[in-house]
């Protein structure tokens, strides 16, 4: 649990671009937003919108002139329109200490004031909004005086609160934009993730191939910030291949080259053989021709090895019928073994076709065939079986030699590997190539160990749909 | 036996000449291709032993020269090359065999006897291993000095078997060549034919490779007189 939990929040904690991207947007967004509120609170303390209205005070010039015979008239109409104001400008509370506040003078008598709480307001200029301080407090204050100069009107709102009266009073512009900052975020991450998806498509396919798979990414973006990141890693693989390529053809055409030094030395020793009568000679020239034997056997399969290995096969995928393959080559192959006495036989179980490149498949029977009777002692027998089993081909080797230890069945197929006990000479690369051409054919290799203690090599291979195999071609 | 020899290798040429001239074959050696082309229009030869890849051209170019001429001089290609696709370029270009480097001699030798045997017709068509004689044209066998009646089928594979003497012949191509209505004709008739041939020639010349096919074996001869 704490473990998921960690594995969690170091994920989490990974640096992400998605994440970078969704910062870099909320904080231009809450940038633009700061900017927007600022230029707002600026401007409304500049000029606070209930003393900018020249109306305002006029109108309240006309009711204190009109009703100057009738003041109880007068008081109370002014006591209504103060209310108004009230109302309009602030939160509606007359008592609250953001409420603007009005002041009348007829003929230099104050004839009404909104609140006794608040002492007389002078302003020292007409019509200018000006900072006055009164009963402690600053005050937004501006004095409009008639035209006969009878009646002087005087309007204040407190200049501490203004910030937050403003606030309250715009809130309808900032509510929006506060609620929907989170809701922001979701819709930005999904855009970025829908935008973002020619980018998890290149990184499925180059984390889906396999390691031999050095063709280039079949999917090519169009968009400008992804064709170089393809286009680089296309040109990476076009490198790789390149050198894999050289390096291949270049042991290939080596192992070629050797080929007919050793053919020469093995004729001429086996012309120097049958003129010799010389037990001891005969024998030493016997050996040369073994060690002899075991170069070109390591020449030819390091040939083999190259070809299965090849990225690029000229040869396409045929169908083939695995078991009249694997009968071919071991009719091929039975006089070697009757040389050495072991005794071949194989079982059919009807029509296995596979679909695979021809030569691969012989040097990979013909690999663990050879294996088998060189284990195998004499008189012996390999045993080998092809049948179809749910959807996959089955060629199973038997033989009755000293088999693998079950801790080397995994090493055995590293090239050049041999096991260390072992007393036949050998290349240390034929399953090598068996593991390399089932590889290549999307099958498996299994080693254990057969009835009676020899080896048993068991290969699996997909097995093709078809009907008809083509004929084979018996060389 | 008048041997022509192309190859271009020092150590492999002389060896090969040596070994050759050692089984009394009268072996020409040449190193390059325009040689070749000139000595073979110079005198007569019953094989040509052709190496494909010669400093002055590729050997299937001496191929395909003696074929345009229409001339069955039997060619047995030695060439390092193994791949299938070379083996088969050669076949069909005319070559009658194709031995991969590096080869053992006594391969060597038994090839070049057998293409003799092939291309000369020796004996008159009759193909004759240990006790056994088969005669083609006339569909004659005879086993230890006396004649043997067989059917159609136990004739063609016994032909069969003798002209690949030593190596295994598969059931398939057994069944696809001899038998009438190939595989569809149940899986036991090729055994059926196999042993009443057997009962016909005696026991001891076919063996049995179970699964695999059947071979009559060179070694036998040399070994000890049928049973």
């Amino acid at each position: 649990m704490m473990q998921a939990l960690a594995l969690r929040w170091r994920k989490w904690k990974q640096p992400s671009l998605m994440r970078r991207l969704l910062l870099a947007q909320m904080a231009v967004v809450a940038l633009l937003w700061t900017m927007a509120i600022a230029l707002l609170l600026y401007d409304s303390y500049e000029d606070p919108e209930l003393l900018k209205y020249q109306k305002i005070f006029h109108t309240i010039t006309v009711i204190a002139e009109n009703l100057a015979d009738r003041p109880d008239r007068q008081q109370e109409t002014l006591a209504a329109f103060d209310q108004v104001l009230v109302e309009a400008s602030g939160d509606g509370d007359a008592a609250a200490d953001t409420a603007a506040v009005l002041q009348v003078w007829q003929k230099d008598r104050l004839i009404y004031r909104s609140t006794a709480g608040v002492p007389v307001i002078l302003n020292t200029v007409p019509n200018r909004i000006e900072t006055v301080t009164a009963g402690g407090r600053e005050w937004r204050a501006r004095t409009h005086v008639s035209a006969n100069s009878d009646t002087r009107v005087m309007l204040a709102e407190p200049s501490v609160w203004r910030l937050t009266v403003t606030m309250a009073y715009r809130g309808y512009y900032l509510l929006p934009l506060v609620i929907s900052l989170p809701f922001l975020v979701f819709p930005a991450w999904l855009s970025m993730r829908v935008a973002l998806r020619p980018w998890r498509q290149v990184t499925k396919e180059t984390s889906e191939r396999g390691p031999a798979d050095m063709t280039p990414l079949s999917y090519t973006p169009p968009h400008k910030e992804l064709q170089p990141l393809v286009q680089s890693i296309n040109s990476l693989l076009q490198r790789v291949r390149d050198s894999t390529s050289r390096e291949r053809s270049l042991i290939a055409d080596a192992a070629h080259e050797l080929r007919t030094p050793l053919a020469a030395m093995r004729v001429n020793v086996e012309a120097l053989k049958e003129q010799s009568t010389d037990e001891g000679q005969r024998e030493l020239m016997g050996n040369l021709l073994r060690s002899n034997d075991r170069a070109a056997r390591l020449v030819g399969q390091l040939l083999q090895l190259m070809r299965s290995d090849a990225v690029l096969h000229g040869d396409l995928p045929v169908m083939l019928s695995l078991d009249a393959l694997v009968q071919d080559r071991l009719a091929m192959i039975e006089g070697l073994a009757s040389t050495r006495g072991v005794e071949l036989e194989l079982e059919c179980e009807g029509n296995v076709p596979v679909l695979g490149e021809r030569e691969s498949l012989v040097s990979m029977i013909d690999n663990l065939i050879n294996n088998a009777i060189k284990y195998s002692p004499a008189n012996g027998r390999v045993l080998v079986k092809v049948a179809s089993e749910s959807a996959r081909a089955v060629l199973t080797v038997a033989d009755q030699g000293p088999g693998i230890p079950p801790a080397l069945r995994e090493r055995v197929f590293d090239r050049f590997f041999r096991n260390p006990d072992q007393t036949q000479s050998g290349s240390g690369l034929g399953l090598a190539i068996v593991k390399s051409v089932v590889d290549r054919h999307g099958g498996e290799v299994v080693l254990e160990e057969a009835e009676g203690g020899g080896l048993l090599v068991t290969v699996r291979l997909p097995l093709a749909a078809a009907e008809a195999p083509q004929p084979m071609l018996s060389l | 036996m008048n041997l022509l020899l192309v190859e271009d290798d020092l150590d492999l040429g002389n060896g090969v000449r040596i070994a050759l001239a050692n089984q009394g074959m009268d072996v020409v050696w040449v190193r390059r291709l325009g040689d070749a082309l000139r000595t073979l229009d110079g005198g007569t030869f019953d094989m040509v032993l052709l190496d494909l890849g010669l400093p002055d051209g590729d050997g299937l170019e001496l191929l395909f020269r003696l074929r345009r001429d229409k001339q069955i001089l039997p060619v047995l290609v030695l060439s390092a090359r193994d791949a299938l696709d070379d083996r088969l370029r050669s076949l069909d270009d005319g070559a009658d065999d194709y031995l991969v480097k590096p080869f053992a001699l006594a391969e060597l030798l038994s090839r070049v006897r057998a293409l003799a045997r092939r291309s000369y017709g020796f004996n008159d068509e009759t193909i004759r291993m240990r006790g056994l004689a088969l005669h083609e044209p006339t569909r004659g066998v005879i086993v230890d000095g006396e004649p043997v009646e067989l059917s159609r089928c136990e004739f063609d594979l016994l032909a069969l078997l003798l002209k690949r003497t030593g190596r295994v012949v598969t059931r398939r191509v057994m069944e696809e060549q001899v038998l009438p209505g190939g595989q569809a004709n149940g899986s036991n008739s090729l055994e059926v034919h196999i042993s009443n041939l057997r009962k016909k020639i005696g026991q001891g010349y076919i063996r049995t490779v179970r699964g695999i096919g059947y071979v009559i074996d060179v070694q036998s001869l040399v070994r000890s007189t049928p049973k």
